[in-house]
């Protein structure tokens, strides 16, 4: 009980009365007036996701991490986000190790509460597999000084980390299209997280006699009365506010609170945002003079070098071809829907075409979800042998007529066979919205077939 | 042989020590009673360093270690701030920034008698001595001096207080007045007490300047002595 006693931090009736009468002139210890931040240092880590807030004698660190995991049952295309706070004892003695204390809980809850309530994070994003897999980050935040107003701080760490964090890009890939592919960070370029808004933590001290701060140091902390924290964000939107118990708090005077928040949060997401920019031109900075040196350490010892490299840039190889693939597959089929009438006209004259129809069906899964779509437009341009479209399309485009049917069997000649009465369902089933708004020339195709 | 021994000692005087370093030689300087201060030790004939830091010495006698650091190691004779943490019947508890609590018996101020005992709120600031540090007992302290007077110790009254490292308190009280006090005290009027706890008191009778002198000797520890006027110049103008 004694080492504990001498452990704790105590605060003397002097300091508790000087702040006190000081203030009463607008004058607070550390030489700032009542609505005046600490200066805030926003510094970044080497690696994607981690930050460190020093705010006066505050430090913070922040650390955002993700793994899969499967989505909650409520939520099954959303990923998670979850924070978890550590008081260390060398932030302050008062810290006690192991289980979080109340202001452990407090401050993770808040921040949480900012980030998620007002949905700064875009967490449907994160879902990568309905109801099996998503992303779940979570943003560690280490507390490594305490000389006050810690949520603030916190929250300026968790935001600038999110900022920072890079998650590898993933794809469904495999024999069923359910196998989850992660490509890694060499292989294309991580992706950020998709957040709309920067809710910014303020913190507001109230004394008695009506008198108020804003980020109040530890000394501070332990005079005042109450506080609020107002959680806003520089467009003005109230995300959340925090008032515990203590000194009551006329409406006034929140109203005035939330409006002093506004005007600091804007300040505040100025300076994040301006320390996340130049941390990414930096890196993209690095990126490019790191990728020729790769390149020429590849050539150079591709001869002598084991293994390993050969199958590095096999696997190169494979995923540039894979690249390829998909971007084909992309386009053709984008070409099928979008605009029948001039990729015909492309596919006959050029060589082009084929080369894309033979390869992503056998191989692509998506190719499957694109079928019907695709199926329709074989149909469409087969016609069902009616001799009236054939004269209809005849009609409107003359170059490619002769080469046409041969081209069609080309874009997919097992499936137009095997799943003949898969299409007609397709055709007699419900309407699409995309449906109704064809492209003129099919229009006219059914009305000359009813007539 | 007889010249290398006798300059050992010297050698290390003013110079940096590391825990374990062998500063003395009490084989070599029998004829001598030398007083030891915080950080050193005796192993037979040896005196060693107990931790890192500068050795000084002090003439006729005094050998000791200074270090800068934020948790104070009580030492006899250091006067430092303390504050009122409980009081016991025969003892205040007091909290001098050390591994342990410290005691001042509640008869140790001038003319204390079991009548006049006084009585401190907690969270008081005092100005102390220290008595007796001895290792595994709680360090004793006393609000009178040496002959029993009580000189300037006592509580502190209003003013406010901080807290700096151990270094910077020992510099404000070195005997060349410190260059902050110094250049402060040409503009300003204040009064101030500085424990070798690392803590300091200041007091005047605005609080704007309270808060400059306060600001200015904390952030004077890493500086030098014409940055440190600097400062303090450009922080005057501030506020003037």
């Amino acid at each position: 009980m004694d080492v504990r006693l001498a452990n704790t931090w105590r605060l003397t009736l002097n300091e508790k009365n000087f702040i006190k009468s000081a203030l009463l002139t607008e004058i607070r210890i550390d030489g700032r007036k009542p609505f005046e931040f600490r200066n805030i240092i926003i510094s970044l880590g080497r690696e994607d996701g981690s930050a460190e807030v020093q705010l006066g004698q505050t430090r913070i660190m922040s650390i955002v991490t993700a793994k899969f995991v499967q989505p909650y049952r409520d939520r099954p295309n959303e990923g998670t986000l979850s924070i978890y706070t550590e008081f260390s004892p060398m932030a302050d003695p008062s810290f006690e190790a192991g289980r979080p204390g109340e202001s452990a809980v407090e401050l993770g809850r808040i921040v949480d509460r900012g980030l998620r309530e007002s949905r700064a994070v875009d967490t449907e994003s994160l879902c990568i597999v309905a109801g099996k897999l998503a992303w779940a980050i979570r943003i560690d935040i280490h507390i490594l000084d305490n000389g006050g107003n810690l949520i603030d701080a916190a929250n300026m760490a968790a935001l600038a980390a999110l900022m920072t964090f890079r998650r590898p890009e993933c794809s469904l890939g495999g024999e069923d299209g359910q196998e989850v592919i992660v490509h890694p960070l060499e292989m294309r370029d991580p992706v950020p997280l998709i957040i709309h808004h920067l809710p910014i933590a303020i913190t507001f001290g109230f004394f008695d006699e009506s008198l108020m701060v804003i980020d109040p140091t530890h000394n501070e902390e332990a005079v005042m009365a109450g506080r609020m924290i107002a959680t806003v964000n520089a467009n003005g939107d109230i995300c959340a506010i925090q008032k515990a118990g203590g000194e009551g708090v006329s409406q006034r005077v929140i109203m005035q609170c939330l409006q002093l928040a506004t005007t600091k949060a804007a300040d505040i997401t100025k300076q994040i945002k301006s320390v996340v920019e130049a941390y990414n031109k930096e890196s993209a900075l690095q990126k490019i003079n790191r990728e020729p040196t790769c390149v020429g350490t590849n050539v150079k010892e591709g001869q002598d070098q084991t293994l390993d490299n050969k199958g590095i840039t096999e696997l190169v190889g494979k995923y540039m071809e894979r690249l390829k693939l998909i971007s084909g597959e992309s386009y053709l089929s984008q070409n099928i829907n979008d605009d029948f009438e001039t990729k015909s006209l492309g596919r006959g004259t050029d060589s082009h075409g084929i080369k894309f129809n033979s390869t992503p069906l056998s191989w692509d899964p998506y190719s499957k979800g694109v079928d019907p779509e695709f199926l329709k437009a074989s149909v469409a341009s087969q016609g069902l042998s009616s001799a009236n479209e054939e004269k209809e399309w005849r009609g409107e485009e003359k170059p490619s007529e002769a080469e046409r049917p041969g081209t069609y069997e080309d874009v997919n000649p097992k499936s137009s066979a095997v799943d003949a009465p898969r299409i007609e369902m397709q055709m007699i089933g419900p309407k699409k919205l995309k449906d109704a708004v064809k492209p003129k020339n099919k229009r006219k195709k059914k009305a000359s077939s009813v007539i | 042989m007889e010249i290398k021994q006798s300059s050992s000692p010297t050698s290390f005087i003013d110079s940096t020590v590391v825990p374990g370093d062998v500063v003395l030689d009490l084989s070599s300087m029998t004829n001598q009673t030398i007083k030891l201060g915080g950080g050193l030790r005796q192993d037979c004939d040896a005196i060693s360093a107990m931790k890192a830091g500068t050795l000084r010495f002090s003439k006729p006698n005094k050998y000791w270690i200074e270090s800068s650091q934020k948790r104070y190691v009580p030492c006899v004779e250091d006067t430092v701030l303390g504050i009122v943490v409980d009081s016991k019947a025969d003892n205040f508890l007091i909290d001098i920034k050390g591994p342990a609590l410290a005691f001042l018996p509640v008869l140790a101020f001038e003319g204390g008698t079991r009548r006049n005992i006084p009585k401190f709120e907690v969270g008081t600031l005092l100005y102390l001595r220290v008595v007796k540090a001895n290792f595994g007992m709680n360090p004793e302290l006393s609000c009178t001096d040496a002959s029993g007077k009580a000189a300037e110790f006592g509580p502190l009254k209003d003013g406010y207080m901080f807290e700096t490292s151990t270094g910077l308190s020992r510099k404000l009280l070195s005997s060349p007045t410190c260059p902050v006090l110094e250049a402060l005290g040409k503009k300003l009027s204040f009064e101030i007490a500085v424990g070798l706890n690392g803590r300091v008191w200041v007091n005047a009778a605005s609080p704007d300047t309270i808060v400059v002198a306060a600001n200015a000797i904390m952030n004077s520890e890493s500086l030098s002595t014409a940055q440190q006027i600097i400062m303090v110049e450009h922080l005057l103008k501030n506020i003037q």
